[in-house]
């Protein structure tokens, strides 16, 4: 007999996704589901418009996401028509791109994840003082680590606490067993969220001046649009440098301090050991793949020793499933590549709200996505991971310096603190690849070249009467392709497989199980009332959702509920 | 989607919702009707903040007053148009969002214990009807715009009376 754990979510919209945990007579996860339980199909209000307006659409599909969709969307109408963008088109998308990963990342950690392991009410016990020397010695050279600092900043945290309006702070499980941090650890955790909720303020605004005023960045088919100033530019600079400070000074000896503490998370929450990377950051334009900051591949079963290559294009890698999903496919076909792709929704699950789904039905309005039939990981530490096996220098310097201060093997990477560190130690490529793209900007322009776009194709009349494109980036949370049919100058057919469609992948055909689904698999449960550890697994794919998860013990009763935001 | 060019404008109108997501985009939606109705005051900035949560912390420091539209579901009659003052707004939503598709409680919270907000804050919502993928308004929702609109334009005329004893009224009712 076994329980059942469900965690399902309440959003502002009802709903998104949903993880059933069936625990063993010992508190061990033994099966998992996890389920999108709202139909998006933005595909459908594409087809029929103009190709050129669809990055505006595609960019109010998720909140945090909207840059990296609607760079996917000019990408794929770019590929379609065939446009290639000026190198500084290329330089400030990735400027856009980095400082939205360096951003996601840092709010992720601090925001969303360090509660898992950061107890805030045990922080009111710690000694000021002694959370200075603890600061000075895990951080020597972050400014605030003054004993009076420390007491402020528990002396705001008291008053909300006092005051019942843990806010923020109230989604997690004050003083459960599974928190190992002493006081003065958590003290010091807290005052950086803080700090890091500040700063973010900041490193937005880059995306203000090379985006437009408008909080929904500009975008453009064949180039970018932006007006560009110099005096903003060094305020860029400023910004760059702030953020260097930050990711160095404060992030990742934090990260370090934390991942300390909990040694055994290096053996929990592995799940697929299949990696897969589109690859960004093109430096010779998005057609050369040999030149991407981020190089693309896929690692299969953990095995380091080879990177295989991947193709968006190739009808026999990257198809979608449908078995245990609720949509339907035309008579015969049962995996489609996403230029192929029909979104045509059936539901058949039980009328919500419901106890329970089946794993043996449909149970998710998430498709299955496949490379070459195998369910992957997709993410910061299969980017991270494939840099590694490439054998790029600067991937495994930062990834070997960190297991060299933790005192572990590699094969600590394949965990749920191994992605939560890889998140981390990208963030370091990716804040110093920040400032190395905008020097490359200013010595254009000091050259005097300005030129930010192709407008030569702009007008349809200059497109084939049919053509298809693909698009892709590196969204902080994983690789992102987007898939556009041309005909006669309008969107004949889109489809999008987003980064959390790979992790939060259900069952295929063949039975194999989604990443999330597989990293939960094997984790001991402290209290499955209150279900931290799946939080912990959860969080550190950083699910672009909100998840609800359902904790079912053995005698299929229901245990806990819990949103994992 | 801005209208008053300077970024400290005092009065903040910050439109919350998906656009993508029928009733859900109606905050967005009241900022475009009264960036076309042209009708703000220098002092007021119209912010289209989609479901960008954090990220718009930003644009909440420094301001006096905030105005947030939004859908609000309290489980009244779709249509129905809702004011909810600041410590109301506060204490909702407790376990409903993510920074991700952050809701208005979210983000005032996280304002709060920077110390970054506004002395007032209101919320003037719609009860949505319909939340599916699709860009237009139910029809509840579209017969209760003009009374919504009404609304927010008697909250910015308060809030900017308010303002230092100057009385500005750029936002007074078109029949």
């Amino acid at each position: 007999m076994s329980r059942r754990v469900v965690v399902d979510p309440i959003t502002r919209i009802e709903g998104h996704l949903r993880v059933e945990a069936m625990l063993n007579d010992r508190g061990v996860i033994e099966n998992a589901m996890s389920s999108g339980t709202m139909w998006r199909g933005i595909e459908v209000i594409l087809q029929g418009r103009d190709p050129r307006d669809a990055w505006a659409f595609c960019e109010r599909i998720c909140g945090v996401c909207t840059t990296v969709h609607a760079l996917a969307s000019v990408r794929a109408v770019e590929n379609a028509i065939g446009i290639k963008v000026p190198q500084n088109a290329d330089i400030i998308r990735n400027i856009m791109f980095l400082t939205q990963m360096v951003q996601d990342h840092v709010i992720h950690f601090y925001h969303l994840h360090a509660l898992d392991w950061v107890d805030v009410v045990s922080a009111l016990k710690a000694t000021p003082a002694a959370t200075a020397d603890l600061a000075q010695k895990v951080s020597p050279t972050w400014h605030n680590s003054s004993p009076g600092y420390f007491a402020d900043v528990q002396g705001t945290v008291k008053k909300f606490v006092e005051s019942g309006q843990l806010g923020i702070f109230q989604n997690a499980y004050w003083g459960h067993p599974a928190y190992k941090l002493p006081p003065e650890a958590n003290l010091m955790a807290v005052a950086h969220y803080l700090e890091a909720l500040r700063w973010q303020k900041e490193i937005v605004k880059i995306h203000t001046i090379f985006g437009g005023k408008n909080p929904h960045p500009n975008y453009l088919v064949g180039g970018m649009a932006s007006a560009i100033n110099m005096e903003r530019l060094n305020y860029v600079r400023d910004l760059i440098t702030d953020a260097a400070r930050m990711v160095e000074g404060m992030y990742i000896p934090d990260l370090l301090a934390v991942a300390s503490f909990y040694p055994e998370w290096t053996t929990i929450g592995g799940g697929l050991g299949n990696y897969m990377v589109y690859g960004d950051l093109p430096q010779n334009g998005i057609g050369d793949p040999s030149r991407f900051r981020f190089p693309g591949g896929v690692i299969l079963n953990k095995n380091l020793g080879e990177v295989l290559p991947v193709d968006l294009t190739d009808q026999g890698q990257i198809r979608e499933e449908i078995a245990h999903s609720w949509y339907e496919y035309p008579a015969g076909k049962e995996a489609l590549h996403p230029w192929e792709g029909v979104t045509a929704p059936k539901y058949t699950g039980p009328k919500p709200p419901y106890k329970q789904l089946d794993e043996n039905g449909k149970y998710t309005w998430l498709k299955a996505p496949r490379w070459k039939g195998n369910a992957m990981e997709v993410g910061p530490l299969a980017r991270m991971l494939v840099g590694y096996a490439s054998g790029r220098a600067d991937f495994k310097e930062v990834v070997n310096e960190a297991l060299g201060k933790l005192k572990v093997p590699a094969t600590a990477l394949f965990s749920t603190l191994g992605r939560t560190a890889a998140r981390g130690l990208e963030t370091r490529l990716a804040v110093n690849w920040l400032g190395a793209e905008f020097d490359h900007l200013m010595t254009n322009l000091k050259s005097g070249d300005s030129a930010t776009a192709d407008t030569a194709h702009w007008e349809p009349s200059t497109w084939p009467a049919d053509c298809k494109g693909f698009g892709f980036t590196e969204a902080p949370r994983g690789s992102l392709g987007h898939w556009v049919q041309i005909h006669g100058g309008k969107i004949a057919n889109y489809q999008i497989v987003v980064p959390s469609t790979w992790n939060a992948s259900p069952k295929d055909g063949k039975g194999q199980h989604g990443a999330y689904e597989a990293a939960l698999m094997g984790t001991p449960m402290a209290d499955p009332l209150r279900p931290v550890e799946i939080l912990r697994t959860i969080h550190s794919f950083d699910p672009c959702l909100a998840c609800a998860s359902h904790v079912i013990g053995p005698d299929g009763r229901k245990l806990s509920e819990v949103v994992v935001r | 989607m801005t209208v008053g060019s300077v970024e400290t404008a005092r009065v903040l109108v910050l439109g919350l919702g998906n656009r993508l997501l029928s009733d859900d985009g109606v905050g967005p939606v009241l900022v475009d009707t009264l960036a076309a109705e042209g009708e703000a005051a220098a002092e007021v900035e119209l912010v289209d903040g989609g479901t960008q949560g954090l990220m718009l912390l930003s644009r909440i420091a420094g301001r006096r007053a905030l105005l947030i539209l939004d859908a609000v579901a309290l489980g009244a009659a779709p249509g129905t148009v809702h004011v909810l003052d600041g410590p109301a707004v506060l204490a909702s939503g407790g376990a409903s969002s993510t920074a991700h598709e952050a809701n208005a409680g979210e983000l005032l919270r996280a304002a709060a214990l920077l110390g970054d907000l506004p002395a007032r804050v209101t919320v003037v919502g719609i009860e949505p009807a319909e939340l599916r993928t699709g860009m237009d308004l139910s029809e509840a929702v579209t017969r209760a715009l003009p009374a919504a609109l009404q609304t927010i334009r008697d909250v910015l005329r308060d809030m900017l009376a308010a303002q230092e004893g100057i009385c500005v009224s750029p936002c007074q009712a078109k029949s």
